[in-house]
This record gives structure tokens, sequence and C-alpha cells, in this order.
């Protein structure tokens, strides 16, 4: 590992790349602190500009932003009690009461170590675990690795709840858009229907700047009165108290690492993302904390989950991007798409064939979050001022900027009208219910798993082969209980079966970790049956009766 | 029978399945044992049948209330503002060739600003200076800085 850090170290730390880091970072918290304006929509707007850089360069750039949105959040959060992003909604809940209660220097200050803290936590565990997961990712075969494609569609799809089916649709329909244009094997056009220029297909960043950045923004304008308001409430720039604030969340390490490590471990699930991760953390700590009462009422405790456990998510998003070449969110997905423009493939060997930029990357994520400490203060007075901008003229420019940048692409005015179309597509999807996010992985997701499919019918013709491989049927078997999961969720303490859920989710899934080589999955295989049926002895023992739930 | 929201939508599914699904007798077949250019779309479109399916039985039983000619009107009349960038916005890339990217974006941005924004000749005055700001900063920093060839248009080939 260390061998890799000296060899990343030379290409991050140069003058350019941390002059770029630097402004990548201010332009996040700016656009997080933003009401409205989502990290993906600033990550998505910074990417443009990476084209002409190196893979390293950009990647950190492209970090520093995320990492800055994250902790952006948290001063329109904090200082208007409009969350900044959706990730920093728990952060108002007690972040606000404080400052109004007349300490906004302490709040704020509270928030960004807390948030700081977090990132680092996560830095480290991105660090430690992606190239050990990543060497789990070599033994996979193509067979799994569609397996594990078809998993993770099936688990973005879950989180739309009662939507299942829509959400489903959604993920099919992202598969679809990605044949458009030359087939994976033969090259030949596919779903053309006479038009030349659609024999490129749809190039999967116009698609996803259409559907996500260009429907959003559209929809934020829907609204006329709305559209012509500032973007903050009434903000004030304050003194952030950095030392009191230190001291109040050094005094709380264990709800930091709790958080922070509950921040990691949503990360890693596709698609949960920071906006499940905040709330989470927020309520673990409230059950916890020995002044729950206070919550509510401008609780440090509850400052401290949601800001340590948002900015600890992306450092799990990554581990799973770095280490299997799978997007786990927007955010990954678009970086994904930066990698691939500068020819690096992710997958599960990319940490080993291209050490430099896996462990740029790593370094990039571990930097940004002491970059973001030292810019909040400036960026407080920034916020003041941009929140009196009105969201439509916003609108207006971002709409053009969007062009331009997916122009800069490939330089064919095919991807303009790619995310011409694909705007109205997001737009009216997100009108008639359909969630986005299966869509836009389905589009990301949808070439690579054709090329693993084309892969496992190349060395045979036996679909038995998804049965018989035991990832792959690990996998299978978990995007099976992943779409009956919103059912058990919705039906949780009130129908007896949903008792059993967990602990026959541990038996079935122990027979393909049994199945796997070497002599300790077998051993976790022999636990996990162990504690599904000691789970389930003990639903019996209760008299079957039904669990009761918050 | 309820013609709801959601019963149009699984149609519309329906239908582009059953166009995709007739697209894919067009494509060539396999040689030895390679994956055939239509079984990815098969896969992918079958479940996505089935699913249009489910949901078009959901939306008789979901409660949904019918669609309505008039609830369409005002839906539309809602969503005036993204309509008309949408309109606004295929101008711009319609008029591209002619007008390239800076004069086209010129005019795109100061057109959307007020129809959003309104059309007072303070505002206009305003919507009038951002859009020279940006859009030739952003022209700029895209051609000049990072060397991208952005279009031209004739008007400015021309003249």
């Amino acid at each position: 590992m260390f061998e890799n850090i000296a060899l990343a170290a030379p290409e991050l730390f140069t003058l350019t790349t941390m002059m770029l880091m630097l402004a990548g970072t201010l332009a996040g918290l700016l656009a997080g602190a933003v009401p409205g304006f989502t990290i993906a929509m600033a990550v998505v707007l910074v990417l443009p500009f990476t084209f002409s850089m190196s893979p390293v360069q950009g990647l950190a750039t492209m970090i520093a932003v995320y990492v800055g949105g994250l902790s952006g959040g948290l001063m329109s959060g904090i200082l208007t009690g409009i969350p900044g992003t959706p990730s920093s909604v728990a952060t108002t809940f007690d972040g606000y009461p404080l400052a109004r209660s007349g300490k906004p220097g302490l709040a704020l200050g509270i928030g960004i170590w807390s948030s700081f803290f977090g990132g680092v936590f996560a830095a480290i565990v991105l660090m430690l675990v992606a190239p050990q997961l990543a060497l789990i990712g070599l033994e996979f075969q193509p067979v799994d690795y569609f397996s594990l494609i078809i998993f993770a569609l099936t688990v973005t799809a879950s989180l739309a709840g009662d939507q299942m089916v829509k959400g489903l649709m959604s993920g099919l329909l992202g598969l679809l858009v990605a044949t458009v244009g030359s087939d994976v094997v033969f090259g030949q056009p596919r779903f053309t229907f006479g038009v030349d220029a659609a024999e490129q297909g749809f190039a999967f960043l116009p698609v996803l700047v259409g559907i996500f950045a260009f429907g959003r923004l559209l929809g934020d304008v829907q609204n006329r009165e709305k559209a012509h308001q500032p973007l903050g409430g009434e903000a004030h720039a304050v003194h952030i108290d950095y030392l009191g604030a230190a001291r109040e969340v050094l005094r709380r390490w264990g709800n930091v690492l709790r958080s922070s490590a509950i921040g990691v471990f949503v990360g890693v699930l596709p698609a949960a993302g920071s906006t499940i991760s905040n709330v989470l953390a927020y309520d673990q700590a409230k059950k916890t904390s020995k002044e729950h009462d206070q919550f509510g009422k401008g609780a440090v405790d509850g400052i401290i989950a949601p800001e340590a456990a948002n900015n600890a998510t992306a450092g799990g998003a990554l581990i799973v991007m770095m280490a299997l070449g799978l997007p786990g969110d927007i955010m990954t997905a678009i970086m994904l798409g930066a990698l691939l423009i500068h020819d690096v493939i992710p997958s599960p060997s990319f940490i080993t064939d291209e050490p430099t930029i896996a462990y740029a990357i790593f370094l990039a994520f571990f930097v940004a979050n002491f970059m973001m400490l030292a810019l909040q203060s400036v960026t407080v007075r920034g916020f003041v001022l941009i929140t009196k901008v009105k969201l439509y003229m916003l609108s207006a420019v971002i709409l053009f900027y969007c062009a331009l940048g997916m122009f800069a692409l490939n330089n064919v005015t095919w991807d303009m009208w790619t995310l011409f179309f694909f705007g109205i597509v997001g737009f009216l999807m997100r009108a008639l219910g359909f969630p986005i996010v299966p869509l836009v992985l389905g589009v990301v997701l949808g070439g690579i798993a054709e090329a693993r499919l084309s892969q496992v019918f190349a060395r045979s013709d036996d679909v038995m082969v998804f049965l018989s491989r035991p990832w792959s049927l690990f996998f299978l078997m978990l995007a099976c209980f992943s779409i009956f999961f919103p059912l058990y969720q919705k039906h949780r303490g009130k129908a007896a079966w949903t008792g059993y859920y967990p602990s026959l989710l541990l038996v079935v899934m122990a027979y393909p970790v049994f199945l796997m080589p070497g002599t300790i999955r077998p051993v976790i295989a022999a636990g996990m049956i162990v504690a599904g049926l000691g789970l389930a002895v003990l639903q019996l023992r209760r008299g079957r009766a039904p669990q009761t739930t918050e | 029978m309820t013609l709801n929201r959601d019963f149009f939508v699984a149609v519309f599914f329906l239908v582009l399945v059953a166009v995709m699904y007739a697209a894919t007798y067009s494509l060539p077949e396999p040689m030895f044992n390679q994956l055939a250019s239509w079984t990815w779309p098969r896969v992918i479109l079958v479940p996505l049948g089935a699913l249009s399916v489910v949901l078009l039985i959901q939306s008789q039983t979901s409660g949904l209330e019918p669609a309505t000619f008039s609830g369409l009107t005002d839906w539309f009349r809602d969503n005036t503002n993204p309509f008309l960038c949408f309109a606004l916005f295929f101008g711009f890339l319609y008029l591209m060739p002619l007008l390239g990217m800076l004069l086209g974006g010129l005019l795109y941005v100061f057109l959307t600003l007020c129809v959003l924004g309104g059309w007072q000749p303070r505002q206009m005055a305003l919507h009038v200076a951002i859009s020279a700001v940006f859009v030739v900063g952003m022209w700029s920093i895209f051609s000049l800085a990072l060397g991208v060839v952005l279009p031209e248009g004739t008007i400015l080939r021309v003249y």
C-alpha cells in the first residue's frame, strides 16, 4: 500500500492539482450550500472542465467538489433552516435551533468538524478496505459480474418502496437505452430506426445530465413564484467557533465514530447514499444519547451524527466504485464516466492495474477533507452573497452551460440533442412518479452488463452457469431478496412472516457462501446458519407474535 | 376499466416493448458461440413487458382517479415554464448551424431569462448583462482556454 501511495503522491501533490482541488472544494461548498442545487449537479458542471486534464487532476477536482458539496449543505441548514442538499436534512433538526439560540458559530463549527472527522474516517476505511474488496472482486468471472449488476439494479429499484414496479421498469428502461447504437459484439447498428447519428448510441453523460440535472432544473422553475425567489433565506455571515466546536466534538467521539461507520456502510449499498445515511445516523444518535430529550432543540449530538455520516458515505460509495467498478450513486456514476473519458476502465482489477490513479483518488479524498475544513470560513461569506441570486437566473445559465459541456465531450451536436431528449424523458418520468436513479444506473451499467453477458456466452451457452457459480448465485439470491424487501418493510411488525425474513435471508445466503473456496468462507456460512436459526428460534419463542416497530 | 395516468403509462410501455421487440427481428444472427445482437435487448424487453402488464393491472386496483382532458390541460398550464424552456432549448439546438454556440447561446440565455423572469425594461437590462457575462465568459473558457472547437455558425463565418 505504501509503495502505491508513494507512486501516487507526486502525481497528486502538484501545484496545479492542489489549486484545482482548492477551487473544486470551494465550488462544492458553495453549490452544496445553495438549497435546490444538488451536489450531483455541481459535479456534473465541473465534469466538462476535467476533459482536458490528466485523469488524476480531473478525478481529484471532482472528488474535491463532492466532498465540498457534502459539507456545504450544513451552512444553509444551520443558518437558514433550509437544508442545502438532501444529505443535510437532519442537520437542520438541531443545527438551526442551536443557531437560533444565539450560537450560530458554535453550530457551524460542530458541523464542520463532524464533517471533517467523518470524511477522514471514511478516507482511512477506503484506503484499507477498497484494495481488499478488489482482491475478492478479482475472483469474479463475467457471470458473477453480470449477476452483481442485476443485484445492483434490483436493490436500487427496491429503494423506490411502494413504487417498486416503476423502479424496476425505470432500471430496465435505462438498460434498453444503453442498447441503442452499435452492439457490443458485432458493432452493428441496433435500434437506430434509420437515424444515422443514432449509430453512435447515447453517450451516457449527456443522458445522465439530461435526466438528472436538466430535468431537475426545469422542475425548480416550474412554479413562477418559486423561480423568482432568492436561492436561500435570510443568511448572515458569522464567525465560526472552531476551538469551542472541536472540544464539543472530541468529547463525543463515540458518536462521531458510530455515525461515520453508519455513513460508510450506507455508502457501500448501491443507491443508498447520504440522503439516507444522515437521517439514519441522527436516529441512532437520538436513541443512544443521554440527552435525547434535547434532540430537536439544539443538541450537539444531533449535529454531529448527520454531518459525520453524510461525509463518510462518500467514502463508502467510492469503495464500491474503486473495488468493483460499480457506481453506487449518481456521483460515482459521473466519476465512472470521467474515468471512461480518460480511457480508464473501472473493474475489480482497476486498483491493481492503475495503482497511481487509484491511490491518487484515495489521497485526494483524504486531502479534500482538510481543504474543506480550511475553506469553510471563506465560503460562509460567499454563501451569504449567493443566497441573493434568484433561482431562475441560475437555471437559465446552467442549462446553457450543460449544452456547452456536453458538446465538449465528443465535439458532436448529437450529444446536445441527447441531452435535450433525455431532459424531456427525465422531466416526464419524474412527473409520472418514476424513480430516476434506477434509470441512470441502468444506462451506466447497460453496456457493461451486455459485455459481460457476451463473455459468458462466448465460453458456454449453458445458462445454468448463473446458478452453479457461488458468487453469481449469491448475487442473484440477494437480488431476489431485495425485490421482496419493500414488501417486508411495508408489513414489518404487522405480518408474522416478516419476523422470519432476516432468518431466512441468513440461512439461504449461507448456501452460496458455503460453496465458495477456502476454509474461512464455509465457516462464515456455518455462522450464518447458526445465526439465522437462532433468530428463527427467538421469533418462535415470542409466540409468533408480531414485532412492534416505530 | 379506469383510464387513469398509470393506465396510459402502462399502455405506452407495452407499445414501446412491442415496437422494440419487433425491431430485434431485423438484427443479424450470431456466429459460433457469440451473443446475438438481439439476445440482450430481448432479455430486457421480456421483463419490461411483464412489468408493464403488472402496472396495467395495478392501475385498475390502485384507486387512481381517471385522467380527464381538463386534468391534462391543468398539468400543461402548471408546467408552462418547463415547456417554454424546452421549446427555447429546441430552438437553440435547431438554429445552432446558423447562429453557432456564441450567438445562439446569447439569444437562448437572454430569452430564457426573460421568459422566466419577465420583460420589464429593468429586468431585460439585467438579463442582457447576465447573458453577456456568462455566455461570453464560458464560451471564452471553452474555446480559448480549453481549446474546444465550438460550432461557429454560418452567420459568423460569413461576416
